[in-house]
């Protein structure tokens, strides 16, 4: 029937044998384009007008803060089919995206802030847009706090999952932070409903960069999404055969 | 070589964005493995215990 590809993706052998085979098709390209993105944004794209060589490390900030809200966005989206159909495995997707998250949007803190210091004369200003992102920070090391609160996972997913779907309202506030408010930040350049307002060639690394920690993200997702499904696994037969073969 | 190295006189702040990007990267590798590889072993930690008291 139409719905068994969803009881199959609700089914940790599955889910467990798939991410394993899926894990090296998102891996390589990812590696392949993150090193052509590099090669491009710190070599071929042509300085800046205004910026100078100082622009570049765009190609490591908006990537970065890319990530810290798709994958939040990601968090919230497997939470809340969690909570909705009880499905173990979308908790478990839940939990292995966090670390990430948090590690990910602490490095848009960083490089933002490095990039502020000579562009703006300060490394932090209470911002809207600084602010929301690191209001976001403090959500995803609250989902993780959260749930190592709890000895039981299955009231770790649920309460972190509220968590979770509650703070999902920060990420459009992030996004358009720069438009709602009076902000230091520059409006977005790329993901914007007209054309990028970049030129090509800083605009193509850019966007490798952006597919490639896309890619990255769905590596680490499935690599962290199997060591999750294990540990859920009490008395499983499957496991026996997965890990013995 | 040196002028790249120096990014137009931003090098003090683009490489240390770029160190610490590239640092994200390498050590969310390292916990995602390592997550596997330990789950893997309590798991088959499990199984022993499970199979000896059968």
């Amino acid at each position: 029937m139409a719905w068994t590809w969803f009881h199959r993706l609700a089914s940790p052998p599955h889910v467990y044998r798939v991410a394993g085979r899926l894990t090296p098709w998102l891996a390589w390209p990812a590696g392949a384009l993150i090193v052509a993105g590099l090669i491009g944004g710190l070599v071929l794209a042509p300085p800046d007008y205004q910026q100078g060589e100082g622009y570049r490390i765009l190609y490591v900030h908006a990537p970065s803060a890319w990530m810290s809200l798709m994958v939040y966005t990601t968090m919230a989206v497997a939470a809340a089919i969690g909570l909705i159909w009880r499905m173990k495995v979308a908790h478990a997707v839940a939990a292995s995206c966090a670390p990430i998250g948090a590690s990910f949007t602490f490095a848009a803190l960083v490089t933002g802030s490095l990039w502020g210091a000579p562009m703006w004369g300060t490394y932090w200003q209470w911002d809207p847009r600084l602010t929301s992102e690191l209001i976001l920070f403090f959500l995803y090391l609250g989902y993780m706090g959260l749930r190592s609160a709890f000895d039981d996972v299955q009231r770790a997913d649920r309460a972190s999952a509220v968590l979770a779907i509650v703070g999902v309202v920060n990420v459009p506030i992030i996004h358009y932070s720069v438009i709602w408010w009076n902000s230091l930040h520059q409006a977005p350049s790329v993901m914007t409903l007209g054309k990028p307002t970049m030129p090509l060639p800083m605009l193509v690394p850019l966007l490798m960069m952006l597919l490639g920690f896309t890619l990255l993200f769905g590596a680490l997702l499935l690599v962290r999404l199997r060591g999750e499904v294990l540990s859920r696994e009490r008395t499983a037969t499957w496991i026996r055969e997965a890990l013995q073969s | 070589m040196i002028s790249f190295l120096d990014m137009g006189g931003y090098a003090a702040y683009v490489w240390p964005a770029y160190a610490v990007t590239f640092a994200v990267i390498a050590l969310n590798i390292v916990w995602a493995v390592r997550l596997l590889k330990r789950s893997r072993k309590e798991a088959l930690h499990r199984l022993a215990i499970g199979g000896s008291s059968k």
